[in-house]
């Protein structure tokens, strides 16, 4: 190969790499927007396959206490009152509670669960164990970490606590089916207690979070019992 | 025979990037610079250290346990990043009590490791919280009790420790809190070292000092 072809090879080599390296973040920009697009129709489809959340236009309404996140965003709870039109019939309340949780307060930074997870369906066992079924969107769009998951879990079973007496224990199922952890951190494999009274109290002071508070308060009465003579 | 060794373990890796926060910080990579730093503190308080990652890899939570499971006389310290939380904190956590199902053998089922441990467990996560209570404002006094997953198949004293946040205007704001938490978790492991008496015989419980 002469010089002068050598030459032409080289630049049309260079100019195809400058070509790609521009084309490839608009590549990789449109590859994301398909993924997300089919991420968010396989979302909605299932939604669509769920039957309306039953409208209770016609119960009274009541007080309700949501457990939605500190502005000062210290990982701690607030309890905030709403009033809503709330069914007696505990299943059916327990679903309008949670879809008002997952609604969100008016202060987008206080919310604890993701915009766009929902609830699928809510059971309760005969032993007092309610199962929340949400969408995997509760996992894949909650914020990672120990402190948002807890929080999450924490304002799910506090706000059950205070508006559904007959839940007093809580499993949590990520589209129907038994997880290992929330979003990596926090254990689902669990079932969580639900029936307590440890509302505004801060972990900061306590070190107890709502879903430990009675295994905490077990604890040490057996400490206490141990240390007697 | 006594605590010598701290398996330490940066949370995620690989795929798995953890919490991503501003100016591109992914938890994964931060928590390889606290773990360098945690192991160099503790190392000067005389203890051995190992890991559960040194690179971009991502074991499973089975594996990582299996690193302290497979040592006598070490603790468990999972290291994370947050993505919410009050910049500049840092807090304990410790697994809740839990029933432990009796078996006749005498084993513990691999998915309940974590519960003869709870105890000593409680007492590390506490003494390294005050520790770290003391460096950072606004950090709880006492460690705080959650099911966390990596902890329950950890049989050893186990505490994960997560730091706030990977959402801070600079990336040195987080990068200034590495020489403390490495020193309040050196600090926090030295004071617990003589309440961890290993039993040199297998099968025998352990002890925890009063």
């Amino acid at each position: 190969m002469n010089p002068k072809w050598r030459l032409w090879l080289a630049g049309g080599l260079a100019v195809a790499v400058i070509a790609a390296a521009l084309y490839f973040p608009a590549l990789r920009r449109q590859v994301y927007k398909v993924k997300d697009l089919s991420e968010q129709t396989a979302e909605q489809a299932r939604r669509e396959l769920l039957p309306p959340a039953p409208v209770n236009s016609g119960e009274p309404r009541v007080k309700a206490q949501m457990y939605w996140g500190s502005r000062a965003n210290d990982g701690t709870l607030v309890p905030v009152t709403v009033e809503l039109p709330l069914s007696s019939d505990p299943t059916l309340r327990a679903k309008e509670i949670l879809n008002t949780l997952l609604a969100g307060p008016v202060d987008p930074e206080a919310r604890t669960l993701p915009p766009d997870a929902a609830l699928l369906a809510f059971y309760i066992l005969p032993d007092g164990t309610g199962v929340a079924d949400f969408s995997e969107a509760l996992a894949s769009s909650i914020p990672s970490g120990i402190q948002s998951e807890q929080l999450a879990v924490d304002s799910i079973a506090r706000t059950l606590e205070a508006n559904v007496p007959q839940v007093q224990r809580l499993r949590i199922l990520i589209h129907g089916q038994e997880v290992d952890t929330l979003a990596g951190h926090l254990d689902l494999t669990q079932t969580f207690q639900v029936s307590m009274s440890t509302a505004g109290t801060p972990p900061a002071k306590s070190g107890v979070s709502a879903l430990t508070a009675p295994i905490q308060k077990a604890y040490d009465k057996v400490k206490r019992a141990t240390k007697r003579p | 025979m006594g605590l010598n060794m701290v398996v330490l373990d940066p949370a995620h890796g690989g795929t798995d990037l953890g919490a991503r926060g501003t100016e591109g910080i992914h938890e994964s990579d931060v928590v390889l610079q606290f773990a360098a730093a945690v192991k160099r503190a503790l190392e000067g308080q005389g203890f051995q250290v190992i890991q559960t990652r040194e690179g971009n890899e991502n074991p499973s939570f089975d594996d990582r346990s299996a690193r302290a499971n497979a040592q006598r006389g070490a603790v468990f310290i999972s290291l994370h990043i947050a993505s919410t939380g009050l910049p500049g904190t840092a807090r304990t956590y410790v697994q809740p009590d839990t029933t432990v199902s009796h078996d006749p053998t005498g084993l513990i089922p691999w998915d309940q490791a974590q519960a003869p441990f709870i105890p000593l467990s409680r007492k590390l996560g506490d003494m390294v919280q005050a520790e770290l209570a003391k460096r950072f404002k606004g950090s709880p006094d006492v460690g705080q009790l959650v099911p966390i997953r990596q902890l329950r198949t950890t049989a050893a004293p186990a505490i994960a420790v997560e730091i706030s946040s990977v959402v801070v205007e600079n990336r040195e704001d987080l990068d200034r809190m590495i020489p403390g938490v490495a020193d309040a978790i050196a600090r926090g492991v030295a004071q617990f070292r003589p309440s961890y008496v290993v039993p040199g015989m297998p099968g025998t419980p352990l002890v925890t000092q009063p």
